[in-house]
Formats: structure tokens, sequence, C-alpha cells
């Protein structure tokens, strides 16, 4: 005890000692246009000591008289040293045109730009904040290059389809691995597989990412071993500040959103009139080929009589029973269906508050936010709250702990799958003569051709809530200055529950009324440990990291279903009598592994970087249960030798190459072992076999090899990026058809399939960024960012196989992956109106049965990319921002109904009906219509159309408050802006060009599906209005 | 500080717990955990679901074979491709349902395979009895696959007209030497279902409990093969035994054999279905496609002509109702499988009377059992409350009367093509009239050769 007291007063008195020798420096640091810079760092040289400046800029700092002068740093900008004398100082630092200094994130770890020898591609804050999208990647399309995002549908919160460099995969996932501040997130969709998959990413606020990395390259990506083959996308969240004072910012915009385009279905008169075409096709055939009329009973005398009869039997069957006796001949009712499923003006809403701050020791970023947004189509709507805690403290000098944190409630009023006749996007195929509201009961349309979906949409939910949880805490010591290590234990906790009620009164509830209610839990445990050690000697820099990372989900997740509701009163299934299923279902996987990592630098300019990682997962089998993923790159800064140094027209020149090995194991559980599943018949409850499972089982790997070169000329007014690359898979993990004699049958998918290591393919491509500040005046500012991506997917070596995605595509050797398959539609024979198609002969045939099935388009973009153009002119801005996709394929699966000539049913028809063949002779594109005899409904390329285009993503149009009038308002600044979203499109393709039916049965995006509409809504047009205000 | 450095090391490498990567599945079963009497029994009992699945007597063993051999009883109402093709004769080689179908009766044959190789690990006294059962499986599925996918016993040439692969032994990993199985002929599964059948009446009980297959179920589907392959004696022998063993009777009302939650007395062999499990609802089931919208889909229609072929005041040409499709055609439809979570049943007491008397009268000679074919066939026509008839014209009479009482039951397809009856303008051996071997598998080399004319 003593002794402490001793030692405490020993330590008061050397303070005391200290205090005795310090000056205090006070001083304001500024840009050259003399604004305040935020969050420099002043540090005093030769001492540990720091200080950041407020707002305003200004800051004191207390050093030993013997400090004679200050090193100031701050983001974007060159560091600057400052001679200590007077009082005051001020110091004005200059702008980083380069950006060679500009942070980035990489895995474990930060660097700068200027010592990256990999491919990273950055995306800040403010290209993700206040767009009107539910979670950030929709927004990356066209800012990243090679990173190509294909939205699903105008629904909101459904699954995304993001593929860095090309697909990578055949049978395993493609998605890229996520990380929020080092946790993995879970991205699979968590939802009842009867509907289409959604996107767990929703639950994460875009406005509180600080930035996000997407690390392309195999040097960058590998320190996620076998996770990264895919790429690795690291998303930053916002972290407190220094400054001595909290900047408290309010954002809240308000949007309207409708469809893009729609598609322009046949009005009543038209459809009428195409009916009666229709009908006088069939009856010229039906005589001409000697047939017995409508219901084959009543033989014509004459071509005229039997049109008349078939003209008669339409009226009759066809089109009256739909017209509910209104006068349909003079067109009493026009119901536009296709207008029905969407809102007018969807309106959208968000708010959210932050406040950042802090001082030496605590830093803390907190947020609160709200969104609700309406889908435009009918019903489906996004909500989301929740709030976020950011914070760090700093305990001594050595040590400082944090925690980053958010919570978010998520609610998706969700509509049936596009494939379902109760889905609002099915409404169109409904018929313009058939009336919105019966005349007789006065309520919606019962007597519809097919079940009224706006019944369903009157009376039917389905509600999907999610809980989500995403965070880590940590601790970080630093031995010295070059040594520290860091802890973080991260959970990414998501619970679910969807909650469906159908209605007796409509299709889906069966007369009787059903309902379902499913949960998920689905909680990730994730730890990082890992040394950090950054020696630097003369001319050599070194960073090397040493760590390890365990991370552990487990899933757990119950469906029950029950029917027979006496009423609506009660929707739950308690207000139903009989329970018809009911299980629950439990699965975990892990993955332990270790890592490495030393960069190199001699004199700035040669840098050399190695890294290893080892994974081992529970989803191998003993045999192959480890893999070793190891990255070389090299670096070499041109613009620092001596002959450019002094160069006037380059200012930055680095040349860089890596290649690296990165694996891929998103398969499942258990696909190693041979497996029987639970059956359930009454009262024997058994087990049948249904996977066969190779023990030999191992991860996929890819190979990719990078070159690169970054450059500056003209002091960094032009400046740009090119990557080439080459990614080679093999050992794919594919889905193997084995025969199915034997009789390990997967009955819930219908498969007999055994996955192994088998096969290969390549991505192969080319990047360009290109920046300039083209007008870099005071006042007036126009920059300009272009990008382009160039990929070239291909399938080397599957054995032969044929892989199937679904009927229209498959995974074809020598082919991209997901090639559309089918006959191919060679035109319409103006003497018959028949459809022609490719026979297996190689000419054309009438015959379907007769036509061969061949590859007829790729569905994948043969380049991306988008073009940025920021001007600002005092306290003005404008952005517009353009975004490309070129050279894929789209097939409208659904125009075999839509536009089919009535073959298939009665559906209202697309106007391009209005064009078919009617009499010999005729020229024309569309085969001959009839509900008998018409011809080309089936399946080909008929429907297969261009789906490159160029949009004008977003035009927002801003004003910052000038700066006395901020003053006067008591606030730091603030801005109010409007923009638009999808403003204008040019594509050939006849709907919005950006379309992905998802399908059901799948829990994530398939590889070897896309490009595919089926009924699927557009996407939205959006014009935002916003506010944002910093006090 | 050194120190701290190795004890944080130290904690980085004792993480390095393996075991922690050996995770067992919790929701399925690895198939080396197969090892107590009750798991050999579970994967039996997993055959009678393979067996409810939609792809067996479920829906498909019925509704694809009514289809295929529809002449002008069945309006198809539906928008499934697959089904109207196989209406129109135009069968897809590539569709899915066919492949559904084969890879299912495998299912089960690959069930009944495993638990044969593990009677081992049965008591004495289920030993027998379970043997029993799995022959009962796999011989009736391949009865019901050599009928589906190849030329009829009807058609000769049996020795040499290629059958289906046949399997009598499980594999317990994938090996792809057994990958490409050649087809055995028609007779060689004529004889390992005989075979199996066979075995299965000696080993099975006269009665069981959960609606297990019996002695007579086995009796029953034997009668049928025999019937296919023109034993006559053999199949009013087999026929007479499930009769005289008293075990089943008539239900009072022809009605009354349907819809209902378990085996009615007549059912020697029916599927069992409960809200919880069952053949399916929205897209699958029997029910799904024979019952009206809303309950079903309401798309095998029944036609005027056919339900003009009743005579008036049979119980059974009133066992129709009118209903609506799911895309809202009107038409008529089969009481039969009208209502969800009913039994299925697979094989009735009324058709062991009629293949009796067909047998007899077929045979000649003294008739097997105590009636003669007009006795029995009267028995069936007076439960349909009709008069009695008077003497048999010719023995299609009683092919008539099997076709009213087993109409839409799946049976239908067997007797076309025992009997070569033709369909439309196709003959009972048409290409048309069998499906194609699964595409799929002779695109892996199995099952080869192809159908003739796919």
């Amino acid at each position: 005890m003593k002794q402490r007291i001793l030692f405490m007063l020993l330590l008061l008195f050397n303070a005391a000692l200290v205090m005795s020798q310090n000056q205090v420096i006070k001083g304001t640091v500024t840009d050259e246009e003399g604004k305040p810079v935020d969050a420099a760092t002043i540090n005093a040289k030769g001492t540990k000591r720091s200080v950041a400046a407020n707002s305003l800029g200004a800051f004191t700092i207390s050093a030993p008289s013997s400090v004679k002068t200050l090193v100031v740093s701050a983001i974007g900008f060159l560091p600057a040293e400052q001679t200590v004398s007077g009082s005051n100082l001020n110091i004005v630092l200059k702008k980083d045109e380069k950006r060679l200094n500009e942070v980035v994130v990489v895995g474990y770890g930060q660097t700068q730009k200027r010592a990256i020898t990999g491919s990273i591609s950055k995306v800040l804050a403010r290209d993700v904040e206040n767009q009107p999208v539910q979670s950030f990647e929709s927004a990356l399309q066209g800012k990243a290059p090679g990173v190509v995002v294909e939205n699903s549908s105008g629904k909101v919160g459904e699954g995304i389809k993001v593929r860095i460099r090309g697909t990578s995969s055949i049978s395993a996932s493609s998605q890229p691995l996520y990380v929020v501040d080092g946790v993995p997130l879970t991205t699979a969709s968590q939802s009842d597989i009867n509907n289409e998959p959604t996107n767990p990413l929703i639950d994460l606020n875009p406005n509180d990412i600080e930035s996000i990395e997407i690390l392309k390259d195999a040097a960058s990506s590998a320190i996620y071993g076998a996770r990264a083959a895919n790429g690795v996308v690291l998303i930053t969240t916002k972290k407190g500040t220094r400054n001595n004072k909290s900047v408290i910012e309010l954002n809240t915009t308000l949007g309207i959103s409708n469809p893009t385009m729609k598609r322009g279905f046949l009005n009543a008169k038209e459809y009428v009139q195409a009916m009666h075409v229709a009908a006088k096709n069939d009856g010229r055939y039906d005589f001409a080929n000697g047939n017995a009329g409508p219901d084959g009973n009543t033989p014509a005398a004459n071509e005229k009589e039997d049109i008349t009869n078939f003209i008669n039997y339409y009226d009759t069957n066809f089109i009256a029973p739909y017209a509910l006796g209104t006068d349909w001949r003079h067109g009493a009712v026009n119901t536009s269906w296709e207008d029905q499923q969407y809102r007018k003006n969807a309106l959208s809403q968000q708010y959210d508050i932050s406040v950042r701050g802090g001082n030496e020791k605590t830093r803390f970023f907190a947020s609160g936010f709200y969104n609700d947004q309406e889908a435009i189509v009918i019903v489906n709507r996004f909500k989301r709250y929740g709030g976020r805690l950011n914070l760090e403290q700093s305990i001594n000098d050595k040590l400082s702990i944090g925690i980053n944190m958010s919570l978010a409630r998520t609610e998706l009023a969700r509509v049936s799958n596009d494939d379902a006749f109760s889905t609002p996007g099915q409404l169109m195929a409904q018929v313009p003569t058939s009336p919105l509201v019966d005349p007789e009961t006065h309520d919606i349309n019962a007597k519809t051709l097919y079940a009224n979906a706006l019944f369903d949409a009157k009376y039917n939910s389905d509600n999907q809530v999610n809980y989500r949880s995403i965070g880590n805490i940590f601790g970080n010591y630093a031995f010295s200055p070059a040594l520290s290590f860091r802890s973080e234990f991260g959970t990414d906790v998501l619970n679910m529950t969807e909650q469906t009620f159908a209605d007796k009164r409509t299709q889906d509830g069966g007369g009787i009324g059903k309902g379902q209610y499913f949960t998920s839990q689905n909680v990730t445990f994730n730890t990082n440990n890992y040394f950090t050690y950054s020696p630097h000697f003369n001319d050599f820099k070194m960073t090397t990291l040493l760590g390890m990372s365990y991370l552990q989900n487990d899933l757990r997740q119950s469906n029950q279903q029950a029917e027979n509701y006496p009423s609506a009163a009660v929707k739950n299934l308690t207000g139903a009598t009989n329970v018809t299923f009911g299980n629950s279902a439990n699965e975990r996987y892990n993955f332990l592994s270790y890592f490495f990592r030393s960069n190199l630098s001699y004199k700035d300019k040669y840098l050399f970087g190695f890294s290893i990682r080892s994974d081992g997962s529970s989803r191998f089998g003993p045999e192959n249960r480890y893999g070793y993923f190891p990255a070389l790159s090299a670096g070499w800064l041109l613009s620092e030798e001596a002959f450019l140094k002094t160069s006037r027209v380059i200012s930055n020149l680095k040349l860089r190459a890596s290649w690296g090995l990165t694996g891929n194991a998103e398969i499942g559980e258990h696909q190693y072992l041979n497996l029987f599943r639970v059956s359930n018949y009454p009262d024997l409850a058994g087990f049948v076999p249904y996977q066969l499972g190779d023990p030999k089982l191992k991860w996929e790997k890819t190979t990719q090899t990078d070159i690169g070169l970054e450059f500056g000329l003209f002091n960094n007014r032009l400046s740009g990026e090119m990557d080439v690359y080459n990614k080679q898979t093999k050992d794919l993990l594919l889905a193997v058809n084995v025969p199915a004699t034997n009789g390990y049958f997967d009955n819930v998918n219908f498969l007999n399939q055994i996955l192994q290591n088998l096969g290969r393919l390549e991505n192969k491509g080319l990047e360009i960024m290109l920046n300039g500040r083209i007008i870099d005046q005071k006042s007036f500012k126009w920059s300009s960012s272009f990008n382009i991506a160039f990929n070239k997917n291909k399938i080397k070596d599957i054995k032969g196989q044929v892989i199937q995605g679904s009927s229209l595509q498959r995974a074809i050797e020598g082919e991209p992956i997901g090639v559309f398959y089918m006959q191919k539609f060679l035109g319409v024979d103006p003497a018959t109106g028949d459809a022609l198609y490719l026979g297996e002969d190689g000419k054309p045939t009438h015959d379907y049965n007769a036509a061969k099935r061949l590859v007829v388009g790729d569905p994948n973009p043969r380049f991306t990319g988008g073009f940025t153009n920021n001007f600002s002119y005092k306290g003005f801005d404008l952005n517009v921002f353009f975004t490309f996709v070129s050279g894929n394929k789209i097939y409208n699966n659904a125009g075999r109904f839509m536009s089919d000539g009535f073959v298939n049913g009665l559906d209202n028809q697309t106007k391009e009906i209005l064009n078919a063949w009617q009499k010999p002779g005729d020229i024309t594109n569309v085969p001959r219509t009839g509900w008998f005899n018409g011809s080309g409904s089936r399946t080909s390329s008929r429907w297969l159309y261009d789906g490159s285009y160029i949009r004008l993503r977003q035009v927002s149009f801003g004003y910052n408050l000038p700066l006395a009038a901020s003053r006067w308002m008591k606030i730091s600044s603030a801005r109010i802006f409007v923009s638009g979203t999808n403003l204008w499109t040019k594509t050939k393709y006849i709907s919005d060009p950006e379309v992905n039916t998802l399908g059901t049965n799948i829990s994530g995006v398939s590889n070897i599906t896309g490009g595919v509409d089926f009924y699927t809504i557009p996407q939205p047009r959006t014009i935002t209005f916003g506010l944002s205000v910093k006090f | 500080m050194k120190f701290k450095i190795v004890i944080l090391l130290y904690v980085l490498v004792s993480f390095s717990c393996n075991k922690k990567l050996d995770v067992q599945p919790q929701n399925t079963v690895p198939a080396e955990e197969i090892k107590t009497s009750d798991d050999v029994k579970a994967v039996l009992f997993g055959a009678y679901s393979t067996w409810q699945n939609a792809n067996a007597f479920g829906e498909k063993y019925n509704t694809f074979t009514e289809l295929l051999v529809n002449d002008n009883d069945i309006d198809w109402a539906g928008t499934f491709a697959e089904y109207r093709d196989i209406n129109n004769k135009e069968e897809d080689k590539l569709a899915p349902g066919i492949y559904q179908v084969w890879a299912n009766s495998y299912h089960t044959i690959n069930a009944a395979n495993i638990v044969l190789s593990k009677l081992d690990l049965l008591g004495a006294d289920d030993k027998t009895v379970v043997e029993g059962e799995a022959k009962f499986f796999r011989g009736v599925t391949y009865y019901y696959l050599v009928n589906l996918f190849a030329r009829p016993w009807s058609a000769g040439n049996v020795s040499s007209n290629p059958g289906v692969p046949l399997i009598l032994a499980p594999l317990t990993g994938y090996d792809a030497a057994k990958d490409k199985l050649p087809r055995a002929s028609v007779e060689a599964v004529y004889k390992q279902v005989l075979s199996d059948l066979t075995d299965a009446v000696s080993k099975l009980p006269e009665t069981s409990g959960s609606f297990r297959a019996t002695k007579f179920s086995a009796e029953a589907m034997l009668s049928r093969v025999y019937l296919s392959q023109e034993k006559y004696a053999e199949a009013a022998a087999a026929a007479n035994d499930v009769i005289q063993s008293q075990n089943f009777s008539l239900t009072q009302l022809f009605s009354n054999a349907f819809n209902n939650v378990a085996n009615s007395t007549e059912d020697i062999f029916a599927i069992q279905q409960t809200a919880q499990s069952n053949t399916g609802t929205a897209n699958f089931g029997i029910t799904t496609f024979y019952s009206s919208y809303p309950v079903g889909r309401g798309e095998l229609q029944i036609t005027d002509a056919h339900i003009a072929k009743y005579e008036a005041g049979d119980a059974r040409g009133a066992f129709f109702y009118d209903g609506v499709s799911i895309s809202g055609s009107p038409g008529h439809l089969t009481s039969k499988w009208k209502n969800l979570y009913k039994a299925i049943p697979v094989v009735r007491l009324a058709e062991m009377y009629l293949t009796r008397a067909e047998a007899n009268f077929r045979k000649g000679g003294a008739p097997v059992g105590p009636n003669t074919p007009i006795e029995d066939v009267n028995i069936i026509r007076s439960r349909a409350t009709l008069p009695p008839l008077a003497a048999l014209a010719s023995v299609d009479d009683i092919v008539a009367e099997r076709y009213k009482e087993l109409a839409f039951e799946g049976e239908r397809f067997l007797t076309v093509k025992r009997l070569k009856i033709p369909v439309k303008e196709h003959s009972y051996d048409d290409p048309r009239l069998i499906f194609p071997i699964p595409q799929r598998e002779i695109d892996l080399g199995n099952a080869l050769p192809q159908n003739e004319g796919y």
C-alpha cells in the first residue's frame, strides 16, 4: 500500500515536471480556399502528442517547449509541417490531388492508396446515401468497374444478383462475400422458399455507411481465402471523429415512384378485333383442313360459313362470358388491367439523424433511421427502422476498446411470386372487356378469365419481419508504435418471421382459407484475432499481419401451415381449424482460418506483397477439410523514379501485378455425405434415401492474375486506372447429374445429382476507369468519371454434362454460363402464317417437334459501365449519372401467353399481335393467331430480345446554403436537393431491361438462370426531394 | 512484452479445436446411421411415402396413364404442357414429369433394396414380414415401370424387347462404374416381378396394422401381373384367394368406396393421406387434378361421351358432378377423387371379382372359386344398383364392366395393353402409347436404348 502511494506521488511529481516544461500552441487549419478542414490531426513532431482540429479547424495543443514543428495531416490533403512561431498559427493544407494517401480499407486492416498492389474499387458514402433503394448494392451499379448489379424487379426487398468479374461457379453461389466492420454477413435469403428470395442486406441502413471497398483481384481478396472467389465487399460504417464539437446530421427525403415503362396491352376494341381475326384464321384453317368446326361437330359447307361458326363460337364462349352482360361489341367496358397492378405515385420517405463526434479518449457515431417505401406494385411495401452506435474508447496509450452495433427492424409486405396467378403482375393477363366491378354484386369482379388477383391484393397478406443486429466488440493493444494486436468478437443475428394469410375468397385461399407461419433465426458468431507489425527501416517499410478467425453459423427454422379459417377475423394460425404442416430444422456450419500477410515497400516505389490463408470448414469431409490460399503481388510507382519525378505531364504512374488462389464453399451443408431424409407417411414415419455424397469433396479453386496500371496526368487533372484479369476456376463444385436408377432421389427438388469437383470455367476481362477534373475554377467545377468493364465468361470443361438452370437456360461447354437454349424462330411463312423454326436438318420447318434446340443467346453482358458528371457552381451542384449494359439477351418467358395469338389462352395481348399474319402473302414476324389453329405459341427465340440499355440512372440537383445563412440559422451547413432516378432509358427490350425473375425454391440467386422476364415488375422511376442539415 | 505476445499467440492457436469442424446433420440421417432394427423398418416405411408421392400412386401412375390411353373419356382443361402432350400422344422425352415418375420409381426400388440388404439387423419375428413387404414394393414398382416404359407383354418378343434396368442391390456410395446400366428384357423384369410378389405372398401376414401391405395386397397385385401375362388360371386363383379370405367386403354403396379417411372395407391396398402427409395440393396430387376448383385444379374433366357409357340407374354413372377448372372452364368431374387428404385405393375387392370373372371366362373349364363369371359380374352390378345380367354375351361384357367400375383409377392402361385395345388411331403397341425413357438418362448413357419413336 505504502509503495503504491509512493508510486502515485512520484507519478504526480513527474507529471508536474512535464507540465512545467510545456508550451501551449493554438491555431487553425484551413484548405487553400480558407475553408476549415474537418478532422485534421496535429502532432507535435518528435512526441506522441496529437490533437484534432474542431469543425472550425481550430486546435489547441500543449507540447514540450522543445517542440519546434507541428505535423498536420488530414484525409484528402497532403501532410504539412509547420514551424511553431507566434501564438496563433494558420496552417494551410494542400489538397491531395493524387489521392495517393487516401485510406483504403483492406482485409483485417487499412492501407494507403499508394501502397496497394491489388485491384480495389472504393465507393464513398455520398454514392449510396439518400438513394431510393432498399439496400446499398442497388446503388453500386455503374460506380465500380467490374461489379455488375442486376436488380431483379421493381418489387421491394427482392434478391439482387451481384457479380464481381463474372460468374465464377456453376452450382455453388457466385454472390460476393459481404463483410461489415469485420463481420461476414448472412446474405442468403431466409424467406419462405415458396416465394422469391429476398435480400438480407436490406437490414443495413445505407446512410450509416462510410465507404465500400470491393476487393476484386486475388491479391486483395485471398486473405478471405475459401470465401473470396466471388470477390469481397468490405463495408465500413461511419465512425466517431476526434473533433471537439459533435456534428448532428439530419437527412430526410420524400420520393414518388412510378413504373419506368408499361408494356402496353390491347384495349377492349382492339381485343375484340384481334379475337375476330383469330376466329377468321381458325375458320379458314378449319375449312381448308376439312375439320368439323369449333366444337368438332359442325362441319361447314363453305369457308364463309365456317368462319361465321367460329366467330359465333368466339363471341359466345370466349368473349361474352367475361363481359358479364355488358355491351362488349360497343366497348362498354374498357379495363386497363395493367394499370391495376401499379400504385399511382408510390410514396417513399426516409428520415435519419446521426451524431458524430468525440474527443481524445472517446469517439462515437450514433444514428437513428426510419425508412418507408411503397413499391410501384400494389401491396408491396418496405419499412425499416433502427439505430446504430459505434463507440471507441482509448483506455490508455496502448489499449483501446470499442463496439460497433446496429439494430434494425425491417418489414416487407410481399406479393406472390411472378409465376403465381395471384401476383398483381399477372393482372395484365385479364381481358379488357372484363369489368373491374361485377355489375351484379358491385364487388370486385370474381368472374375474370383467371382468378382475379385483386381479391388476393385486398384480402391476403404476406408479411415478413426481420430483427437484425450486426456488430462487434473489439480491443486494440499497441505493444509499441509498430506492433499491435486486435481482437474482435462479432455477431450477425437475423431473426425473421414471415406470416402469410390467404383468405377463403381468394384463389390462394383454396375456398377454405390458408395460413403459414415461418420463422428463421440465423446467427453468425465470428472472431478475428491478429497481430499487425509495421516497422520502418530507413527506406524499407513493412506491414505484416498474422492472425486467425473462427466463424460459426447456426440456423434454426420452423414452419407451420394451417387451413380452414371460418373467417378473416383472425389471420394467425390460431384462427385455423386444421394444421397441415409443421416442422423445425437446425443447421450449423463453421470455418476455422489462419492468415498471414506481409507487404513490403522500398523507397515508397517498389512494392511487394504476399499472403496466405488456411481455411478449414465443416462443409467438407475429413479427407479434404483444409484448403490453402496464397497470393503474390508487386507494384512499381514509376512516377517516383528520378526520370519521371520532374515530369510535368505525368504526375502519377503505377504498374502493378498480382496472382492468387481463392476458394468457394457456398454449397450448403453435408454435401459430402450419403444421406436419408425423413418421410412422414401416416403412422409410418420413415427414412428415404435422397443424397449420394462424394467424401473427397473439396474447395472450388479460382486462380486469378491481374495486371493493373494507375496513372495521373497534368497534376492529376486526368487520372485513371486500368486492369486486365484472367480468372480461371477449376475443380468446380458441380452438381453432376447421375442416373436416376441409383435411387438416391431428392424428391423435393426432383434431382438425381451428386456434388463433385469437376470442370473448369474462366472469366477474362478488362476494366477501365477514367476521372477528369475538366473545369476546376474556384466557383465553377466540372468533374467527370467514366468506367467500363468487359467480361467474357466461358465454360471450358464440364465433361459433356448438360446442366440445366431451367428449361430455358443451360451451362454448356464452350459457351458462357446460362445461355438460352431453345428452338430458333425464323419468322413467319407468308403463305400459311405458320411460325418457322430451324429444323434438325438445318432447314426451316413448320413442325415444332422437328425443330432443333440450340444456343440462341447469352444473358451475360459483354460490357457494363457508368458515366458520371458533377458540376458545381457556388452553392449549386448537379450530378448526372448514366449506367449502361450491352450485349446481353433477355427472354420474355410470358410471351407465350401475352403475345401468342390466343393459342395458350385468351389472355389479353400486347400490341404486336395487331401485326399478325392474316392472309397469304402477308409479310410479318407475328404468326397466325387463333385459339384452335394458331401457330408459334411455344417456347422459342421468338421472345428473345437484345437486353442492352443505357439509362439515366440519376440526376440530382442540390443547393448548399451559403455560409452566412448557415451561421445566421445557427447550423453548420444545409443542402436541399431534388433527384430523379431512371428518368430516361434507351433499350430495344419491350419492358424494363433490368429484369430477372428469380423463381422459387432457391435461397439465393441462381448462376445459370438470369435475364428472364415473366410478368416481372419493371423498375421504378423516382423523383426524390431531400434535405440534409448539419448542426 | 514478449510474454504477452506468446500468450496471445497461444490463444490464437488454441482455437484450432478441429472437432468444431465435425458437424453432424440435424435434419437428415447419414447412411452409416442406419444400424438398428427400427432404422431398417424406417427405410421400409420410407417406401410407403415414395408411393404416396405424386409421381407414383399419389397421382401420376394415375393421371399420366389415364391421359395416355384417353380415347374420348377425358377433356384436358389444364395449362400444364406435359399433361396436354401426353393426352395428345405427343410425349416429350425432355419433359420433367416423365423423368420424375421414373426417378421416383427407382427411389422406391432403392428403398426396398436397402431394406433387403440390411435384413440381418432385424429380429427373427420382423425379418420375414419386412422382407416380404420390401419385395412387395419392389415387385409392384417394377411391374409399373415395365408397363410404363417398355412394350407390353402382349406384344410378344418378351425375351428381346428391352424392359427397364434391373437393380437388385443398393449402392452404398457413388460408383461411376454402375452409372450405365442396360435395360433388362421385358421377360427378365416380369420374372423378377413374379419372384418378388410370390415371395411377398409367402412372407406377408394376412392382416396388418397401420394399413401396411398384407399377403392379400401382394396377391391382388399378382393377379394383375398374371392377367398381363395371360396366365388366366393363376390370375383367377390369386383373385379368388383374396376374395375367399373374407378379410374384405364390398362397401354397401359404390360411393362409400372413395373419399374415406382410411381404408374402406374393400380396399386391399390403399395409400393413406392426412392433412399433414399427402400427395400434394397446389400443383401435385390426384385430387388436385381431378377435383373441381377451388379444392383442386379441376383439369381432368370427364366427357359427356364417357358418362353416356353408363346404363341408366348405374350408381357409377351418377358418380360425377359439375365443376370448374382453375382457369374457369366448366365441366364434369369424377367424384372418386373429390376430397383432399383421403385414402387412395390402389387395388379394391371389386377388381378381384372382375378379375376372377374374366380370368375364369377366358381360361374356360371349371371356374376357380365358388362363382361363375356371371355371378361375379352381377355382384359388382348389384352394388352399382343395376339389375343382374342374364347372360354374358362375350368376355367384352366383363371388360366393359371392369372399365366402368375402375374408371379413372389408373388401371385402364394395363387393360388396354394386355387386351390390345386401340386408343384413337393408335394401336395398343404404338410407340406413342409407351413413355420415352427420360432423355436425361439416355444423355448419361444409361438405360439404353431409347424407345422407338423418340
